[in-house]
């Protein structure tokens, strides 16, 4: 027999069942290739799950890892971890890509003496490495993310034996403002806990909750308890947003008031005094202090009183600190002031908690960072290790961290995929994937949770920890721990490891103290917004993108192909001006326009936006990679040409006044080049005409029709869905669209009021039903595979607009936060437009309901597509089977959905699979399918439960339960009369205050 | 519009001489004789056409369809258009040799062979387009409801299914009524021929003698066939139409679309008749044949079917805004001021508004203005089906998902080779077999001496 490696063997084994799945399309023959030893706990065709960690942001949410035959295949929440209780972000769940990503090294490599990376043995890269640091006595510092109690306590103690050694941790969103601000209002520096889900008004200062900031899933799920219509008749919790840009936190809101990119400090200070006197003071004094607040803030006259007196009606009223996006030279003071305006509201100890004690260690904050690169630019550095981080991407670029790494004597580069820093590293040890190795994290006191490895290495890669230990023991250096990374995240773990595995780690509450204000802290002076200086009359925003954060996200190919929610642009970078700016400057969508600061300059197309202020220009952190497959420009055939703009190149290195790292309030100068580039837009409006599709109802008319008619109020639609929502001329019965011996009917009900639009379920579709990415070109094109899409509209719409020649979302409004936001699926109709016009019975229903496809079958005549209302259909223009899945990527698909091939229809199935293993599940144990029992893969991981799935035929299933909402029930575009499985529930309006003035 | 009596068909071919039997033989056989370098050329031109849309063909489905300008919501581009523009084409042919044949329109002899061949190549193009439009060209046989082991069957609800049974009956029908009609012009063309060529022609005339027994059966089949096509020329670009017409999106889901493509079609296919007669006829010195009689003819054909073009335009727009459909309203109002407003507005112009100059004699007979005004129509009739796929499909009911369609390079490539596919069959065809039915133009002229020597007594 000839040699077959290991990775030989797994390759082989991916293929396999890959081929299983793709021979349905294609002719060539594969070979299945068994077990010689069937492992005990794998049976072929049994997922396996395994509970671990989530590594993608700093919040470690607790995963479960599907595997199939010993590849990891999705990743689910975990639900016994408390903060994400078994939901999953987009990011989270497309982080299994960096396990099979094309970029990852095969291997270590060195910089040969033509200064080009080439590979070497882990024996011989281990000694370079071992030699520099036992050559004299070399300056060490070691430049990385957290990696959770156990790996930390490797690098500490490999730093501590090395002596004279340094650690920096380096977070690029470090969070160090808030972490400053609560230093300074209640003596202690620690990240506070927020618990929105009791409150009954949300202030948010432009704290990106719903976009991916800090604990996102778990403030975003307690968002939607606190609005919850059952629990809360009225409404619920009211979230006001306050900042510069319509983000997503913003587009959920109830209001949104536009106040200037850096005046979040002085809002949250007026409204503390005004809190504050209102205790005692006189109606006089609340006018006196909140006097020339309005024209500080960039708001309407009266604003922010109307806004106090709003938060003085409210009972619980919980503020919320700015992250990345409002960070500027203001960022620890806002901070601040948040906090002690919620203290002085009483929501301390309530809704904001501060935990006894921080369980990550405190990252680096600027200054800091600025004390590394000035040692390396001095020359005082000669082996700078650099693990978890891409500083070279990330850092300011008034830092000059690019620079100062090459009078670095040598450096080491620990990550797994290629990408800037290990660009430039002299070593390259290329570490294991979350999904390969051990670890540990603990987010918070009382959460502990395990990150176990689910599939063999796939790279000769080698654990961070291991390399570490091996590399100290080469080197002498003492006080490391025994073992490798498994026996000490073992060790450390102590007793009920067994357990932790099984479960994904300890979980209890989190202990809290109480927390009193420092003396001095609630008269934080008011400082007047200093501005920055710089020569420009706009403030640059740069804001962290929901997928790709800080930029590690962008390597990651789902997460450069999903929309971003709020504009819907994908594969580029753009930049956000309004309606005004855009028109001083004679630019229009896609115009390319010049963005420059005093660090330099950068050239990205415009994208004129209502939802801006006319002083900002805003553009999304991440993008402006130069390595990578998907991250640069190299799939597109342009290697290490970068894709889009790195805007914190821009960025000087001034920290505020805490020294935490700042991200707004740069002034730029915006000018017209003449060029033009397409953003690729996965939608053409943002105007629904009227037509209903995502339409709101008002909480009195939702009362008014339960009191008339005790039943559906079908006209409290009617009159706000431009009349699309008139009935078929006769009863619509959802139950009936099946066969009638079936005993199930596979339906659906969206809440709209619910969602979010945050696109976890567009990333839980793709990567469950094997949707490629079609690239910038394909999505410039439209023609996205996804599945399932998010559609966001501006209010009702109107008849305006349509005849533009490119897409063209222009609706929104300052100060108008009237966003509409509902997922777009297959309908599974009952009267499909599809069905009934294929030639060959591709599409066709099946007994229970759902509007099957036979890939197979189909011809690809396109008829299906054009006759679908919903327009959900995706066609395979290309070969995206054998394209789209380089490297190893394939043997991340899902063996139990078929890959389709050249020239075929495919759409959502509901995820039919699923279907079928619960009714094989359900057959075995002769008894019906259990209510709840198949959940969707949009559903699953849909972070505020917008989604229900079940048995329409089933009276008693949640389905139908939810369903049955008074008022706010109704099926997209009811007029076509083609009989959804899918109900919808319109989203709610809360109050009327969406516009200010 | 009654037939004028053969005597003034008579009266119109006098001034030239009434042509002997022989006469007529080796008029009409001159054509097929000799091969001058302008024929040449013009074949190796449209050789060369075929071939580059064969490799884009090649490479498309290599590749896969992504190579064209397809951009969702826009499933159905010009492939489909090119579809419908040929087989309407076709449709001229088939109203010139069978419903004018049964209304006993003498006429049309002249220019029925022509026409006829017309239809048969205009089939043959269209033919391919659905095969180029699929997904998977390999797959396609699908379409077809053969016997199989594996249960599959088609589904005869889809309006695409009865497309390919309108279609293969029609290319059928028409290849069959095509040939049957040159049996007797092959056995005058084999009694002129030598060498290979007069083995092939003796094959083909199948045993050709001029009987009176075998012209009763040439004349009663004939009948019958053009008996069987009648209802074709109805029934094929209805079914065509439906397509569009069953779907439920707005611009296509309206019920005049049937009599609106017929229309259309026989419409576009006279202005293709006279595209291809009037060089024809100049070149070939026929104008003893095709005579100011012929064109004035079917320039009143072409005015009246502009009318019901321009009739069923505007009533899809009235029915748009009476129905108080939001969708169908924007769908029209977009059609006529939205991207596609040039398209539009070519349509409209070239079927509606230039046709109008037909109302005057002088320019029914003026042989370079109505060689003009054919040109137009048939950019007009292909822009008509551009409108009304590409704008309706671009703009439906989900705003969010609208798009837009731009053609691609390898699209063109494929409509240009349609184009050369069709000159190459008419070039060749001019080559091989007579371009005016002989045996027809006999009868007519000896219908006509019977005539005179009745008036002379």
């Amino acid at each position: 027999m000839p040699d077959l490696d290991r990775r030989d063997f797994l390759r082989l084994t991916g293929l396999g069942a890959g081929a299983a799945a793709a021979s349905a399309c294609s002719d060539p023959i594969e070979k299945l290739v068994p077990y010689v030893i069937q492992p005990e706990t794998i049976t072929p065709g049994i997922p396996v799950d395994y509970a671990s960690t989530c590594r993608e942001c700093s919040a470690s949410c607790g995963l479960h890892v599907r595997t199939r035959e010993g590849r990891p295949v999705k990743l689910e929440g975990n639900p016994h971890h408390p903060i994400n209780q078994g939901k999953l972000c987009a990011r989270g769940q497309a982080g299994i890509a960096r396990t099979y990503h094309p970029d990852r090294f095969a291997g270590p490599m060195a910089k040969g003496a033509d200064g080009v990376l080439a590979p070497i043995s882990w024996e011989q890269a281990e000694a370079q490495l071992v030699s520099k640091l036992t050559t004299g006595t070399p300056q060490v510092r070691v430049l990385g993310g957290d990696r959770g109690p156990s790996v930390n306590g490797i690098v500490d103690s490999f730093v501590a034996g090395l002596g004279g050694a340094k650690r920096v941790i380096y977070e690029p969103f470090a969070h160090d403002a808030l972490r400053a601000a609560t230093a300074q209002v209640f003596g202690r520096a620690v990240l506070p806990i927020f618990d929105i889900s009791q409150a009954d008004l949300i202030l948010d200062f432009g704290s990106d909750f719903l976009d991916g900031g800090l604990f996102s899933l778990e403030t975003t799920r307690q968002f939607v308890e606190a609005r919850d219509l059952k629990k809360h008749p009225d409404g619920g919790a009211r979230l006001v947003s306050i900042g510069p840009r319509l983000s997503m936190t913003a587009s959920n809101a109830d209001q949104w008031l536009p106040a200037k990119a850096g005046s979040e400090a002085t809002v949250a200070q007026a409204l503390a005094q005004v809190v504050r006197d209102a205790r005692g003071g006189s109606e006089s004094a609340r006018r006196s202090s909140l006097a020339g607040m309005d024209l500080a803030a960039g708001l309407d006259a009266g604003a922010i009183e109307a806004l106090a007196k709003r938060v003085l009606a409210a009972k619980r009223v919980v503020a919320l600190p700015p992250g990345v996006g409002a960070a500027g030279p203001q960022a620890t003071a806002t901070a601040a002031a948040v906090l002690v305006l919620n203290a002085a509201l009483g929501a301390v100890g309530t809704a904001v908690l501060l935990p006894e004690a921080e369980t990550r260690p405190a990252a680096a904050d600027l200054s800091a960072l600025t004390q590394l690169a000035d040692d390396m630019k001095a020359g005082r550095v000669d082996v700078l290790l650099v693990h978890d981080s891409n500083p070279v991407y990330s850092m300011p670029g008034g830092l000059g961290f690019g620079e100062a790494l090459q009078k670095v004597g040598f450096v080491v580069s620990f990550a797994s995929m290629i990408d800037e820093t290990a660009a430039k590293a002299d070593l390259v040890l290329p570490d294991l994937t979350p999904l390969e190795s051990w670890g540990d994290a603990e987010p918070r006191k009382g959460i502990r949770s395990v990150q176990q490895p689910t599939v063999r290495p796939l790279q000769d890669g080698k654990a961070l920890g291991d390399t570490l230990l091996s590399v100290a023991a080469a080197a002498g250096v003492a006080g490391l721990p025994q073992g490798n990374t498994h026996d000490i995240v073992k060790a450390n773990w102590g007793s009920g490891w067994r357990q932790a595995l099984d479960r994904g780690g300890s979980f209890s509450s989190t202990p809290t103290t109480g927390a009193r204000i420092v003396a001095g802290a609630s008269a934080l002076d008011r400082r007047a917004d200093a501005p920055r200086a710089g020569d420009g009359d706009l403030t640059l925003v740069a804001y962290a993108h929901s997928f790709l954060g800080d930029g590690s996200g962008a390597s990651l190919p789902w997460m450069q192909e999903i929309p971003d929610p709020v504009t819907k642009a994908s594969w580029v970078s753009w930049a956000e001006i309004s309606n005004a700016t855009s028109k001083r400057l004679g630019v229009s969508f896609g115009d390319v326009v010049q963005i420059a600061t005093a660090l330099g300059s950068v050239e990205l197309p415009a994208y004129p936006r209502g939802g801006v202020r006319d002083d900002i220009v805003a553009v999304a952190i991440g993008q402006g990679h130069t390595h990578g497959q998907y991250a640069s420009m190299t799939n597109d055939g342009a290697p290490g040409v970068a894709r889009g703009v790195n805007i914190l190149a821009l960025l000087p290195a001034e920290p505020d006044a805490s020294g935490a790292r700042t991200f707004t309030g740069t002034p730029a100068k915006l000018a017209k080049t003449g060029a033009f580039s397409r953003i690729p837009i996965s939608q053409w409006t943002d105007n629904q005409r009227g037509r209903g599709l995502v339409p709101e109802v008002s909480l009195a008319s939702l009362a008014g029709g339960k009191e008339a008619h005790g039943e559906v109020d079908e006209h409290a639609l009617v009159s706000e869905g431009g009349g699309h929502h008139d009935g078929p001329p006769f009863e619509y019965d959802m139950q009936n669209d099946a066969s009638p011996e079936s005993d199930y009917r596979w339906g659906m009900t969206i809440d709209d009021d619910r969602c979010t639009g945050c696109s976890a379920c567009v990333a839980a579709c793709s990567i469950e039903n094997n949707i490629p990415v079609v690239g910038q070109d394909g999505a410039t094109r439209h023609r996205e595979m996804s599945w399932i899409r998010i559609e966001r509209y501006i209010g009702d719409g109107d008849l305006s607009g349509g005849r533009e020649r490119r897409p063209h979302p222009n609706r929104e409004k300052l100060g108008e936060a009237d966003v509409r936001q509902a997922p777009m699926l297959c309908q599974h109709c009952g009267s499909a437009p599809c069905e009934s016009v294929c030639p060959v019975l591709a599409t066709y229903h099946t007994p229970d309901g759902l509007n099957g496809m036979v890939y197979n079958r189909c011809v690809g005549t396109r008829y299906c597509a054009n006759n679908c209302t919903y327009k959900v259909r995706r066609f395979n223009y290309f070969d995206y089977s054998r394209e789209k899945w380089p490297g190893l990527l394939g043997m991340m698909l899902n063996p139990e959905v078929t890959v389709r091939c050249q020239g075929v229809m495919e759409k959502c199935t509901f995820c039919v699979q699923r279907i079928e293993s619960a009714r094989q599940g359900a057959k075995d144990e002769k008894r019906p399918i259990a209510d709840g029992e198949v959940q969707t893969a949009c559903q699953q991981s849909c972070p505020t439960g917008a989604i229900t799935f079940g048995n329409s035929r089933d009276p008693k299933s949640q389905v139908i339960a939810k369903s049955k909402d008074t008022g706010r029930s109704f099926h997209a575009l009811q007029v076509l009369n083609t009989r959804p499985a899918i109900t919808y529930l319109a989203q709610v309006k809360r109050d009327d205050e969406r516009s200010h003035g | 519009m009654t037939p004028p009596p053969a005597s003034a068909v008579a009266d119109l071919l006098r001034p030239t001489s009434v042509p002997q039997d022989s006469q007529i033989n080796s008029d009409v056989m001159s054509v097929t004789k000799g091969v001058s370098w302008q024929w040449g050329l013009l074949l190796s031109l449209a050789l060369i056409g075929v071939a580059q849309a064969v490799f884009s063909l090649a490479y498309q489905t290599y590749e896969g369809l992504g190579i064209a300008g397809y951009q969702a919501p826009v499933f159905w581009a010009i492939y489909i258009i090119n579809f419908v523009f040929w087989i309407g084409i076709g449709h001229a042919g088939t109203l010139i040799s069978a419903i004018l044949f049964l209304f006993r329109a003498k006429w049309r002899n002249a220019i029925n062979r022509g026409a006829e061949a017309m239809t048969v190549f205009a089939v043959l193009t269209a033919a391919l387009f659905p095969l180029i439009h699929v997904g998977r060209l390999w797959k396609a046989y699908f379409l077809i409801p053969y016997p199989n082991q594996r249960a599959l069957w088609v589904n005869f609800k889809s309006p695409l299914l009865w497309d390919v049974f309108a279609i293969n009956t029609y290319m059928m029908i028409s290849i069959i009524f095509f040939y049957v009609g040159l049996i007797p012009d092959i056995a005058i063309a084999r009694d002129r021929a030598t060498g290979i060529k007069k083995f092939a022609y003796t094959v083909l005339s199948l045993g050709w003698q001029g009987t009176g027994r075998q012209w009763k059966a040439h004349n009663r089949t004939v009948l019958h066939l053009a008996g069987l096509a009648t209802p074709l020329v109805l029934s094929v670009h209805s079914v065509v139409s439906w397509d569009f017409a069953m779907s439920i999106v707005p611009g296509w889901h309206a019920t005049i679309f049937a009599p609106y493509f017929v229309a259309g079609a026989i419409f576009g296919g006279f202005a293709m008749v006279l595209v291809v007669m009037i060089p024809v006829r100049r070149i070939f010195r026929l104008e003893a044949y095709i005579t100011d009689y012929h064109f004035d003819n079917m320039s009143r054909f072409i005015l009246f079917t502009s009318l019901i073009c321009g009739y069923a335009y505007g009533a899809e727009y009235f029915v748009a805004w009476y129905s108080g459909v939001e969708f169908e309203q924007t769908s029209f109002w977009l059609r006529a001021f939205g991207p596609y407003w040039i398209s539009t507005w070519i349509m409209i112009s070239c079927n509606v508004i230039f046709p109008q100059l037909l109302w005057v004699k002088k320019f029914r007979t003026n042989i370079p203005l109505i060689f003009v005004l054919a040109v137009l129509i048939n950019i007009g009739m292909w822009f008509e089906r551009y409108v009304i796929i590409i704008t309706s499909l671009s703009r439906d009911f989900v705003p969010a998902a609208w798009g837009l369609y731009i053609p691609s390079v390898w699209e063109l490539s494929i409509l240009a080779g349609s184009f050369c596919w069709f000159s190459m069959f008419f070039l060749l065809f001019l080559k091989f077999l007579p371009i005016v039915a002989i045996a027809e133009m006999k009868e007519l002229i000896i219908h006509d001496k019977a005539l005179a020597a009745q008036e002379a007594h």
